[in-house]
């Protein structure tokens, strides 16, 4: 049995691998501290905190383990090592993670130390599955790989806008897939879930914005496979992101978790661009952040076929007023009691109707949602250069984009799902998220999301001139995770042990 | 002079796993065989200093001074340390501050009873930053060879010889234990074995590079040298003990070739013995892995920084029961090294000083050296806690040398 006490006190320095640097003499020290060995105690006051969370560091040296202790077993066998920081000022131990080590193969380590390498969110170990699941970010990948190292800048806003909108964005998926009948999905990393993917994906909407962190007021995480059934995750994305200002041990923030299967994430869009819009908010930015490790039973058990389809992976939105990527014109939202798909407190998997999933459910909600939106803002499918949807299989959404009179430029930018799968409430903000990594200034976007339950929520979103020069920051979009040359392929049964997590 | 520490009797029980014994049996197993082979009225003995490392946590023992206090029936001052030279370094103090003029020292261990968990508890007090990170107990010897290798530029063929030279300590360690009836196994391994192992793991060490998990205890007499001669016929004396602290995460040191702990340990006990490293004939070093002997032997002053490995590899080759360090013989490790003698982590420093005190008193048996007919007249202990996060060092020296 794990302590919670203990386990929150590393979390809450190894999540975001706080450290400090004495102002005086420039010494820096792994866990931040009050005051310098090498001053005294003229450094007082004088420790800056740093986090190495966004920085890169050098593998100094490895060594291989495949004999783990006992709450590692389920890594069966990773490198480990020591990586320093800042040329050797900051040396902390480290695993690297995202690979699947051959049992065979003798690695020459000389040949991975000296590579530099990005500290990665994980979940730390394996505990029992009624105790608070560790993480830690001393998981590392190599920068060279397939995460680039961005740096995180904050710069200061140039342009207010009136009208609230996407300052930044983010999608983040792991590195391996299944590739079955031409459909590649996403799958976790074993150490990887919903909580992990929630902070990657925050991580790299907050270096696209550029933003300070300290001023994001609200954060939202909609996610249907929450490892927990409670205790939410948008808690842990505001203590490793440091949203809102630091005051103490807290977060000067509000988060909270929302469900709706997978419109969880992109209901809450309207809320976040109403909130930074609050004449009396003092709310500069708000997040949205829609991440899920899909679930899905095993094939031939009920709840099998969706097995086919589901993915991993998350999306965060940046909401507010400043250097607006794109901005929110409208929505229209509708909600009907209809139980398409479905999973009971307690069980593992869910459910769904059968063939009442497509025409009473998914088509009925998406098409009235769009139609309506269309209809309020006095606009025909031709006026619309990109529609999103939400895309459970690879044939829904080319469908119902079809009936509501969309042509395959129009949408086919944003149809993701053969590469990632469905990511749930991950699934229709990743597809935005594809739209934006190459829409021009002026574009118009439709993007209805549909959630399970059921209903549909319709926006409509101008792109500004900035999203041009605010894509420049980016390394990690949408195209560089689909198409990568460091994705690994795995089998089926690999891949049900890696989403099974440890 | 009088107040000079002197160890009288030294007692120990067999290392490796005592599935039947309750902790407390192998203490007294060993604090009464020392008591027993010196002239000791037990009510003369005015404290205990006990060590173990684990006791908490594998035994759920807690307060082990309690039932020390029942083994032996005495309610004098007890104090728990975490190793057996700690706990020696603050009897000598306590002795030669005048405030006790004789006391027991003792180690016990009992970590098998522990079960699978030995190895994470191991991980996790050692270095807690390094377990969380996924790091093993093997991991960080890993490490530290690599940055041996690193920072003296061992490179193509030489890692071969480096690799060969360590496979030695170990197959040395095995050879000496057959030789010592208490060590944990009574096993000649062959190079062709550690190499193999280091194969089989894909890594710089393997399996037989590593010491074991063990049970045991050990326990020794101390008293000042005006009493030392009423008690025993040859004393011997701690000539001198130091010892020193670094950091706990083994990453964040400044230097990662070796323990800093060690090197600032070792001078400042030769200073207070007033030798240098060159009088000392015997060492027993803390080798929880052969690269933690190679390492040491630097550390302790034997030999040059990034060259012990060489001196090593020459004299390991017909081995004769001794390195050949800067042209001079040096025993290591004669009782097996805790590679082959076993690793009661508590009690370890014990039957490292056992092996001392028996070779400085010509009664090691099969295992007594000797230079020149000779038998060693100095001999030093090096006992670490954690990876070297603590060092302590005891020099060992008979009559002849007593000033």
């Amino acid at each position: 049995m794990s302590s919670e006490p203990i386990e929150r006190r590393v979390s809450y320095i190894g999540d975001c691998l706080r450290s400090c640097r004495c102002s005086i003499c420039g010494k820096e020290y792994f866990e931040a501290r009050d005051y310098c060995g090498n001053c005294g105690r003229k450094s007082f006051g004088k420790m800056q905190n740093i986090d190495l969370f966004y920085d890169k560091g050098t593998l100094e040296l490895c060594t291989l383990v495949n004999e783990p202790t006992n709450k590692f077993r389920k890594l069966e066998s990773y490198i480990y090592g020591i990586i320093s920081f800042h040329a050797g000022k900051i040396r902390v131990p480290g695993r690297l993670t995202d690979q699947i080590l051959n049992k065979n193969e003798v690695i020459d380590f000389s040949k991975l130390e000296g590579r530099e390498v990005i500290p990665r969110f994980r979940r730390r170990y394996s505990v029992s599955p009624s105790e608070v699941i560790p993480t830690i970010s001393l998981a590392f990948t190599l920068a060279d790989e397939y995460y680039p190292h961005q740096e995180y800048k904050i710069i200061p806003p140039t342009k207010e806008y009136k009208v609230p909108g996407i300052v930044g964005y983010g999608t983040y998926t792991s590195r391996f897939r299944i590739k079955e009948n031409r459909i590649e999905r996403s799958v976790p990393f074993i150490d990887e879930d919903s909580v992990t993917a929630a902070v990657e994906a925050g991580k790299i909407a907050l270096i696209h914005s550029a933003i300070d962190s300290s001023q994001v007021g609200k954060v939202y995480v909609g996610s249907e496979s929450n490892p927990y059934a409670v205790k939410p995750i948008a808690s842990k994305v505001a203590q490793v992101l440091k949203l809102g200002e630091e005051e103490e041990d807290m977060q000067a923030v509000d988060a909270v978790d929302t469900e709706f299967a997978c419109k969880a994430a992109s209901s809450m869009y309207k809320d976040a661009a109403s909130l930074v819009n609050y004449p009396e908010s003092d709310i500069k930015y708000a997040m949205v952040i829609g991440s899920d490790n899909s679930q899905a039973a095993p094939r031939g058990c009920p709840g099998g076929e969706l097995d086919a389809f589901v993915g991993y992976g998350g999306s965060a939105y940046i909401f507010g007023k400043t250097d607006v990527i794109a901005e929110i014109e409208g929505w229209y939202s509708v909600t009907s009691d209809t139980p398409d798909f479905w999973r009971r407190d307690g069980q593992p998997f869910p459910l769904h109707g059968g063939r009442f999933t497509g025409d009473p459910a998914y088509f009925k909600h998406v098409k009235k949602a769009s139609t309506k939106l269309m209809e309020k803002f006095n606009l025909k499918a031709e006026d619309i250069d990109y529609f999103v949807t939400h895309q459970p299989n690879p044939r829904f959404p080319v469908k119902v984009a079809k009936q509501l009179g969309f042509k395959e430029d129009q949408y086919a930018i944003s149809l993701k799902v053969n590469k990632f799968g469905n990511t749930y409430s991950g699934c229709s903000p990743i597809g935005l998220a594809a739209v934006l990594d190459v829409a021009q200034p002026e574009s118009r976007i439709l993007v209805t999301s549909y959630g399970s339950g059921a209903g549909a929520d319709s926006y409509l979103l101008r792109t500004t001139k900035q999203i041009i020069e605010k894509r420049n920051r980016q390394k990690i979009n949408v195209n560089s995770q689909a198409e990568n040359p460091f994705i690994e392929f795995v089998d089926y049964t690999t891949y049900r042990r890696l989403k099974l997590g440890m | 002079m009088q107040n000079n520490p002197a160890i009288v009797a030294v007692g120990r029980t067999k290392f490796g796993e005592h599935y039947g014994k309750k902790p407390e049996k192998l203490i007294e197993e060993a604090w009464l065989t020392a008591s027993s082979r010196c002239k000791l009225e037990r009510k003369n003995l005015e404290a205990c200093y006990l060590s173990d490392c684990f006791l908490p946590i594998t035994n759920k023992l807690c307060l082990e001074e309690g039932f020390l206090s029942e083994l032996t029936q005495l309610h004098v001052p007890m104090e728990v340390t975490s190793s057996v030279s700690a706990a020696l370094l603050a009897a000598c103090n306590a002795i030669r501050a005048g405030v006790y003029s004789t006391v027991l020292v003792g180690g016990i261990e009992k970590m098998t009873d522990r079960w699978d968990k030995i190895r994470d508890d191991l991980m996790l007090l050692e270095d807690p930053w390094s377990y969380y990170a996924g790091g093993t107990p093997e991991a960080n010897h890993e490490l530290m060879l690599r940055a041996y290798m690193k920072k003296y530029g061992i490179t193509g063929d030489n890692i071969e010889k480096l690799s060969l030279a360590l496979a030695k300590v170990a197959v040395k360690n095995h050879a000496q234990a057959l030789k010592n009836k208490y060590a944990q196994f009574h096993r000649r391994i062959t190079i062709e074995q550690v190499i193999s192992a280091r194969k089989n793991a894909r890594k710089p060490l393997g399996l037989y590079d590593f010491a074991p998990i063990s049970d045991g205890a050990s326990a020794l007499i101390l008293t000042n040298a005006k009493l030392a001669k009423k008690m025993t016929d040859k004393p011997i004396y701690v000539l001198g003990g130091s010892s020193a602290t670094d950091f706990l995460t083994f990453p964040s040191r400044e230097d990662l070739t070796g323990f800093s702990a060690t090197r600032i340990a070792m001078k400042k006990a030769l200073k207070i013995a007033n030798l240098s490293s060159w009088d000392i004939e015997i060492a027993e070093i803390y080798d929880q892995s052969t690269v933690m002997e190679l390492i040491s032997l630097e550390d302790l002053g034997f030999c040059e920084s990034g060259t012990a490995w060489k001196s090593l590899r020459g004299t390991c080759q017909d081995y004769d029961g001794y390195y050949e360090v800067n042209g001079k013989k040096l025993f290591v490790n004669t009782n097996g090294g805790l590679k082959a003698d076993g690793n009661p982590i508590g009690a370890t420093g014990g039957a490292q000083i056992y092996e001392v005190f028996k070779q400085l008193r010509n009664e090691a048996g099969e295992r007594q050296v000797t230079t020149r007919n000779t038998i060693p007249k100095i001999g030093c202990i090096q006992e670490l806690e954690g990876f070297g996060t603590k060092a302590y060092t005891t020099i060992l020296g008979g009559e002849t040398v007593e000033q």
